[in-house]
């Protein structure tokens, strides 16, 4: 039962922490708008001209234009698992709302081959302050400062200066897109104004609504219908599971049963007693499993290949779900076996072995 | 008027009949016997003769196929409620004992208990009492696992006592007992038999336990191959035919 509870709790949380962590990156960078090469759902495919976000600061009503490109590269300490490296201007308020942790800095537009890791990754690859990592290829940057996001994809991400990650990947004056602040953030009409304009600039530009992107964006849609099939499975699977589990027990107490009812017991009362024994198993199996399932979690988010993948955090709506799932099949899966049970005749209850 | 007949026989069968459908096996086959209140009766017969089937009919824990059991003159196919039946007027004692192996023998003797009204201050005491009368006062805490086996049938006899029964139906209670153990729960059984004036309904294979009832039926192949008084009566004469 616990084994049950703790994979459903694990697979569910996994997958809800994974559609967090994604959404997270967004909403931490309060943009309004983001800018990217029309018809492409992906940051990492999308190119456009770094000049483009000139244009778009001259907008009436935009306060702040961030321009940034992404990448995932491989790193030979971590092994097939690419990293997220994204690229930003030294003066970015993308790079001024890090939190940095004590001991490091953020980048600025002197740094040469400098670099910023996510927390997580830090770990992962076990570097602080001052070392020295080599990525693209061979070149050796340093690690000037480590941060901590609430993001677990960022935790596991790092940030080069814009015109490194431009020079590495071969698209001098290109970047993925842009992420606009404007000074309506709460007006729709004026960010949908804000929106035309910035499209009006060029034929290959689109700009959606920060809300909109998040919904749209294949990331997302991706990992939303991820989490939703790995919970779906996990929850047969755990059903099933414990529906075996609680069929089993009872079944095997027929015997039990059977003496009950031969001293008198009625078939209210034994079916009474063993839907109660039922929730108390299914919640003790419920602590145990979320228990089991938050020591997983942990375990796993802290393991260098998953890092950046899982967040070790399980959401509480999770743990629920468990209990919730524990206590439902729990209870379904003594009735069946308790009703059949007590509706033999003692006889046949207390031949059964 | 009612029935002369209804408080004399404490059970009653007519024509009781028991088919197993598996193997097609006829456990009872026209079976009409009465058992007085207060009487002492023992059963006897060999395996398969259908003893216990008929043990089990009187105690409305099995169904007869065909033919009624009357129980002070009322028919069991007729009460609906079986359950409270057997949980205030019959005592059942079986040959394995059938205790809940998780529970003391103080708690098990209480079980019953909890189809009456008795609050839990009242079950333990009432549960002491049950257990120092069979001897097991000392033995309360024990789980049945850690009796020897003569003490788990007296801790079963206690359980069956619960309810202050006025019946108690004992299938082979010595059956899985020495030769000592057998003879005190014998001892027991005759105790309540006099002092309590239980009517008392007994399966043996043992010639000499069954000679300390009032009367003995032999079965054979499903069918009461004889019913006469014991030894212990004196008497040899035929019983009174009973009204069916």
């Amino acid at each position: 039962m616990a084994v049950a509870v703790g994979a459903v709790v694990a697979l569910v949380g996994i997958a809800g922490g994974f559609e967090r962590s994604f959404l997270a990156i967004y909403q931490r960078q309060q943009v309004d708008i983001l800018v990217q090469q029309r018809g492409i759902k992906q940051r990492l495919t999308s190119v456009l001209d770094a000049k483009l976000g000139e244009k778009i600061a001259r907008i009436p009503g935009v306060k702040q234009v961030n321009s940034g490109l992404v990448d995932f590269i491989a790193l030979d300490e971590l092994g097939p698992v690419g990293v997220l490296v994204q690229g930003w201007e030294a003066d970015s308020p993308l790079m001024q709302a890090l939190d940095i942790l004590p001991g490091g800095r953020r980048l600025t537009s002197d740094d040469a081959q400098k670099l910023l890791l996510g927390e997580r990754l830090a770990i992962s690859l076990d570097k602080k302050v001052g070392d020295q990592l080599t990525i693209f290829d061979d070149e050796t940057y340093t690690v000037a400062g480590i941060f901590h996001s609430p993001s677990v994809y960022e935790n596991g991400s790092m940030v080069v200066l814009l015109r490194d990650l431009q020079r590495f990947m071969g698209r001098p004056g290109q970047v993925s897109g842009f992420a606009v602040i404007t000074e309506h953030a709460a007006d729709e009409d004026q960010i949908r104004r804000i929106c035309r304009e910035i499209e009006s600039l060029g034929k290959n530009i689109e700009a959606v609504p920060t809300a909109e992107f998040v919904n749209s964006t294949n990331e997302i849609r991706f990992v939303h219908a991820m989490a939703w099939i790995t919970s779906v499975v996990a929850l047969i699977i755990g059903a099933v599971g414990m529906l075996n589990t609680m069929i089993m027990s009872v079944f095997e107490r027929t015997r039990e049963i059977g003496i009950l009812r031969a001293i008198g017991w009625r078939r209210r009362r034994i079916v009474r007693m063993i839907l109660m024994e039922a929730v108390l198993l299914s919640l003790a199996g419920g602590v145990l499993g979320a228990l089991a399932a938050m020591a997983l979690t942990n375990f796993l988010g802290r393991q260098p290949a998953a890092a950046g993948m899982i967040d070790p955090r399980l959401a509480p709506s999770v743990i629920l779900l468990g209990f919730a799932i524990a206590l439902g099949v729990g209870v379904l899966g003594a009735a069946y076996p308790a009703y059949r049970g007590a509706r033999l005749l003692p006889t046949e209850a207390l031949r059964h072995e | 008027m009612n029935n002369p007949t209804r408080d004399y026989y404490l059970f009653r069968t007519e024509h009781l009949s028991k088919l197993y459908p598996d193997g097609q096996v006829h456990a009872l086959e026209d079976v009409n016997i009465a058992i007085r209140r207060g009487e002492y009766v023992a059963i006897m017969g060999p395996s398969g003769s259908g003893k216990s089937t008929l043990l089990n009919m009187l105690g409305a824990l099995d169904r007869p196929t065909a033919g009624e059991v009357y129980f002070e003159g009322r028919p069991l196919s007729k009460i609906r409620n079986l359950d409270r039946l057997r949980s205030t007027k019959f005592g059942f004692v079986f040959q394995s004992f059938h205790l809940l192996p998780v529970l003391t023998a103080l708690e098990n003797v209480q079980v019953p208990m909890f189809e009456t009204p008795l609050c839990a201050a009242e079950r333990v005491r009432k549960a002491r009492e049950l257990l120092a009368l069979v001897g097991m006062e000392h033995r309360t805490d024990h789980l049945p696992d850690k009796l020897s086996v003569g003490e788990r049938q007296r801790v079963a006899i206690a359980r069956a006592l619960a309810n202050d029964p006025i019946a108690l139906l004992a299938d082979e209670p010595t059956g899985n007992l020495d030769s000592l153990s057998a003879e005190g729960v014998m001892t027991l059984f005759a105790e309540l038999h006099t002092e309590r004036e239980m009517t008392i309904v007994l399966i043996t294979h043992d010639e000499h336990f069954a000679q300390r009832a009032q009367r003995i039926i032999r079965m054979q192949d499903g069918r009461v191959k004889s019913d006469v008084y014991s030894e212990r009566r004196r008497q040899r004469t035929p019983l009174p035919p009973f009204a069916v």
